[in-house]
């Protein structure tokens, strides 16, 4: 009787254990971020996270679970790669009330865009209707250097307009990039940073 | 009170297995569940175009119509096959500067083929999709001496879906990068129809 009584409460709580991992890796993860990190083969450069794996055959269990709940269509390995940045180059996590200017290098690449989205990945209201900019219609300076500014008020230049009470990631977005052959050497150096300036 | 007693002194003997027996239990139910999830949800990326686009048409994705963490930059068009009909047949004429990307979905998610525009010979691109017991069937008719030109995928999964997306690289352009997805032509293969392989 013990032994049947054992095995019971065995199985619920390692049914109720299995059902709460996988809804932590899932669900919860979409909205706070976890399940960003759980996808496996992420490459890390500065304050960028990319899963270059995910637009393949070898994307994994966790990423196509993700994927299949959320309906999302990531970026096929070969048309290009997308980073996503949660937190600003100090690893301090990006604040709706400060402003960020994204500058610095980037890797070769066709054409990129730097877009704003909610932490859920939906675009965000704005006045200006502007979500990103494209490596087209960017302001640059003689050298060639480039400065986006994100900040809910409006700034000289490259303005990237934000909501000014709405969390929000950023996103890079690099295509025909030559990367996708060896994604997994990219490098900080070689990605823009994204810096705190003043806060509310 | 003993008994009790006796139960703590015997070094775990009592609930070590249960500890374990649960953390077993939850290892497999999660794995389980992780790789059942991409067959059961309903609300996936084929679901959503499912409800909006029918088979073998380019139909354009409208505004909001897209999945999270979309480039709002890219317009986006699908071409949905069911390869049971017969092969799907995708060409385009592209012109040699705008950004075009495209990518080949099975039914549960994965993306198994994917390219730009840069993949185009001469400005054209020629794609037949097909399972592998249609490809045998359409190699069987291939002329000998000739090598074919078309490109040919075989798709994992008879459902699926082609995403096609279109970089407007200024704000003004969106309409642009619309009607470049509503150029391509996407159907079932009319050379290759069971009608056509009956006779």
């Amino acid at each position: 009787m013990l032994q049947i009584f054992k095995l019971i409460i065995i199985a619920l709580i390692g049914l109720g254990l299995g059902l709460r991992a996988t809804y932590y890796a899932v669900e919860r993860g979409q909205d706070e971020g976890f399940g960003d990190g759980l996808i496996f083969g992420s490459v890390k450069a500065g304050p960028w996270t990319g899963w270059p794996k995910s637009g393949s055959r070898d994307a994994d269990p966790y990423a196509r679970a993700l994927f299949a709940r959320n309906g999302e269509t990531p970026l096929g390995l070969t048309e290009g790669l997308s980073f996503l940045a949660r937190a600003d180059s100090g690893g301090k996590t990006i604040n709706p009330f400060c402003d960020y200017v994204v500058k610095g290098s980037i890797p070769a690449a066709r054409f990129w865009t730097l877009s704003a989205l909610s932490p859920e990945g939906r675009p965000l209201a704005t006045i200006s209707e502007r979500h990103g900019f494209t490596s087209s219609e960017l302001l640059r300076d003689t050298t060639g250097g480039f400065e986006i500014r994100v900040s809910a008020s409006a700034q000289p230049g490259n303005w990237l307009e934000i909501p000014s009470d709405q969390h929000f990631v950023l996103m890079l977005r690099l295509y025909d990039t030559a990367l996708s052959a060896n994604p997994f050497s990219v490098t900080a150096s070689a990605m823009p940073a994204i810096v705190r300036e003043g806060c509310q | 009170m003993k008994r009790r007693d006796h139960r703590l002194d015997d070094g775990g003997y009592f609930f070590l297995p249960i500890f374990a027996g649960c953390l077993i239990v939850a290892g497999l139910v999660h794995i389980a569940t992780i790789f059942l999830l991409p067959r059961l949800a309903e609300k996936d990326a084929f679901a959503r175009i499912s409800a909006i686009a029918e088979p073998h048409k380019v139909v354009l994705l409208p505004d909001g119509a897209g999945g999270p963490f979309d480039d709002p930059a890219l317009a986006q068009g699908v071409c949905r096959f069911d390869l049971a009909q017969g092969p799907l047949r995708l060409r385009a004429t592209l012109a040699p500067d705008p950004l075009m990307l495209f990518s080949f979905h099975a039914r549960h998610g994965q993306i198994f083929y994917s390219m730009t525009d840069r993949s185009a010979t001469r400005g054209k691109l020629d794609v037949l999709l097909l399972t592998r017991e249609q490809l045998n069937v359409v190699e069987a008719s291939d002329p000998e001496d000739e090598l074919p030109q078309d490109l040919r995928i075989i798709a994992p999964t008879l459902e699926g879906f082609l995403l096609f997306r279109a970089l407007a690289e200024f704000p003004g352009e969106m309409g642009d990068a619309k009607a470049r997805i509503q150029s391509l032509t996407c159907g079932l293969d009319r050379d290759q129809s069971p009608e056509q392989a009956r006779r």
